[in-house]
């Protein structure tokens, strides 16, 4: 198990600085530069600016110099808000995103788990038949127009009782986070509802399921012990890729739900062509993601023993 | 001994409904097992012999499968068609059962020794210790070497002789007064076939446990029954003792699959011959003998009328399915002739 986990931490450390080198060659691939925008440029002020920030030299250098700052932590200083260095911006927005996205990750396993369970016990009955159309709504419908109706629905709510039932807008307490959070959620759990499904389906079907009758145990011990265990390993397997679509998709919730996360500076930072900013967020980015399709990995070796021992 | 029958099976028929249509897959077979027999019931593949025991112990798949009739009655009292909570009074307690492919019949996720407790936990309300401690005096009792180790390994890390043998442990678990052996050794190979057989009659032998086991191989049949029920497009076409099946065949199939058996006598330099055609559609079964088609006897009443189960009154455990056991049928080379007149069944 500990060979495992090195394994999988050693090559993650691969993928982030393939990461960090491919966003860094793309970002000097876009025409322009960030001093372009400043407003007093005359020539020398450019070139000023651009010696101090070490913009002069060839870009072969400023990726020595730029992945040994990042070895040691340091991401910079950003371009175009003054005197902000990218670890404090990354520090101060990023547990909002990342709550949102736990939160998000976990109604969205959580439910996926239980409506999968759910339709696959009364398939082809009612209850099978109207999860299953919610389920194609939520994978087709995207997640700023449940954003703008789960607010549009709060307003409304919030009218007819004339109280504040759950805030509409803005950031703060836990009830800040429960509707954005679900509406993040929305897509992948309507995901995972029918990949659980499918999962549950085929696993009735199993040699082992029957052995499980003919020794005479209970329905519902066959479905928890036998069934349920097994029918989760395809959602575990989906669960690291999925909080990538989690964390992308909540910029856009983010926006819309006024939360003050990180996805905005990374939007922003990309239209200004905040060189550091764009750097330090796509690779922190990239490193949290990677530790948690890892982190999903050492997990789903604990539900199943055959990856555990091999 | 009591009046009954351990069990009891009377008039099964079993279908199941599938997009082609209705598959009549058992059509009233008969058959009764006795406080430590060991019945075999053969036949090729799709004959209905897994179909039978698996409706009796209630796990076929309902829908599609369906029991449209007969009875089957375990020490006397009716187990077919009871819900789950009915039938798992019996089930893993009074009857054992282990399967064709013992790689897949098992839980990946669950340690043996804890799909062998959660039987005991479950029938005898042991706790979780007590069960380990019996689960591994069972892995001992089925040859299982180095048990204490095995019972926290999971089945991917045994091979598939030992996860029969696991298997096997498990359904006896209980101590059940019968277990059934669904193709027990197809899916392994020859030496551990021996193996698994030598060890289900050992138990057998010792706690008087009945088995009835199905397979469609005549080897594992003369090597380990007593008695023997041969069944054939969803019918048991000939039954008796071990010996009057071997050396007295009364039914064209029974010596087909005879003859196309590999012997190990060294001056019968024969040939082995295969039975020609293929069973019926038991989409639409015949209206005669199912076997007609095939059979190299048949006669014109054969391919009209379903033959009834003669019996010999001499030997009235033995009977065939077959007109040429009628009274004034002509006589077949190589076929036994039943002495009889007495008819019963269809």
């Amino acid at each position: 198990m500990l060979k495992y986990t090195f394994g999988r931490i050693l090559s993650g450390l691969v993928t982030i600085w393939f990461i960090a080198t491919a966003t860094f060659l793309a970002m000097h691939a876009v025409p322009g530069d960030p001093l372009m925008n400043e407003k007093a440029t005359t020539p020398e002020i450019r070139e000023n600016l651009a010696r101090k920030y070490g913009l002069d030299k060839p870009i072969a250098e400023q990726y020595v110099i730029y992945l040994g700052n990042m070895v040691q932590g340091d991401f910079g200083i950003s371009f175009t808000q003054q005197n902000r260095k990218v670890n404090d911006i990354i520090q101060d927005h990023f547990p909002v995103s990342a709550a949102l996205g736990i939160l998000a990750i976990t109604f969205a396993a959580l439910g996926g788990i239980l409506w999968g369970a759910l339709t696959a016990l009364y398939r082809n009955q009612l209850p099978d038949i109207i999860i299953m159309f919610l389920v194609i709504l939520g994978i087709s419908v995207p997640s700023f127009v449940f954003a703008a109706l789960g607010q549009l629905l709060l307003v409304n709510i919030n009218q007819w009782f004339n109280i504040s039932f759950l805030p509409v807008a803005g950031w703060g307490t836990f009830s800040h986070m429960i509707v954005p959070s679900l509406v993040l959620g929305l897509g992948t759990m309507a995901l995972l509802t029918r990949l659980m499904r499918s999962s549950m389906l085929e696993i009735v079907n199993e040699d082992f399921i029957r052995t499980a009758r003919a020794k005479g145990l209970s329905p519902s011990r066959i479905f928890f012990q036998h069934q349920l265990r097994n029918a989760i390993l395809p959602v575990v397997t989906v669960l690291g890729p999925q909080i990538a679509a989690i964390t992308t998709g909540g910029f856009v919730v983010e926006l819309v739900f006024a939360i003050p996360g990180l996805g905005r500076y990374f939007v922003q930072a990309v239209q200004q062509l905040d060189y550091t900013v764009i750097m330090g967020t796509t690779v922190f980015y990239g490193a949290f993601l990677v530790f948690m399709v890892i982190l999903v990995d050492i997990i789903y070796g604990f539900i199943d023993p055959r990856v555990r021992l091999k | 001994m009591g009046t009954h029958k351990l069990l009891e099976v009377s008039n099964l028929s079993v279908e199941f409904e599938t997009y082609g249509g209705v598959v009549k897959a058992v059509r009233g077979v008969d058959f009764g097992v006795d406080a430590g027999e060991v019945l075999a019931i053969v036949g090729e593949s799709g004959c209905g012999k897994s179909v039978t025991v698996q409706s009796i112990m209630g796990i076929i798949p309902m829908p599609p499968g369906k029991i449209t009739g007969g009875s089957a009655k375990l020490k006397g009292s009716e187990i077919l068609g009871l819900d789950a909570q009915a039938a798992n009074q019996f089930r893993g307690k009074e009857i054992g059962m282990i399967f064709q492919d013992p790689m897949t019949s098992l839980n990946p996720t669950m340690t043996i020794g804890a799909q062998i407790a959660e039987t005991l936990k479950v029938h005898r309300g042991l706790s979780t210790k007590q069960a380990t401690e019996i689960a591994s005096e069972l892995l001992i009792r089925t040859r299982i070497p180095e048990a204490q180790k095995r019972l926290h390994q999971y089945p991917f890390e045994f091979s598939g002789g030992m996860l029969q043998r696991a298997m096997i442990a498990q359904s006896l678990a209980c101590s059940p007064s019968l277990l059934i052996a669904d193709e027990p050794t197809t899916a392994l190979d020859v030496t551990i076939q021996a193996q698994i057989l030598d060890l289900l009659k050992e138990l057998q032998s010792r706690d008087g446990m009945a088995i009835i086991l199905i397979t469609h191989d005549l080897a594992v049949v003369a090597r380990t029954a007593q008695n023997v029920c041969v069944m054939y497009a969803g019918q048991i076409v000939e039954q008796g003792s071990v010996d009057e099946i071997f050396y007295k065949s009364a039914h064209p199939y029974t010596l087909g699959l005879k003859l196309a058996m590999p012997s190990n006598v060294s001056q019968q330099n024969k040939k082995l011959e295969p039975i020609p055609g293929s069973p019926p559609d038991l989409f639409s079964p015949p209206s005669g003998c199912g076997y007609a088609a095939r059979c190299p006897h048949a006669m014109r009443i054969c391919h009209k009328e379903n033959p009834p189960l003669f019996s010999d009154p001499r030997e009235p455990h033995h009977a065939a399915r077959c007109w040429l056991q009628a009274p004034g049928a002509p006589k077949t080379e190589g076929l036994h002739q039943l002495h009889l007149i007495a008819s019963h069944g269809e």
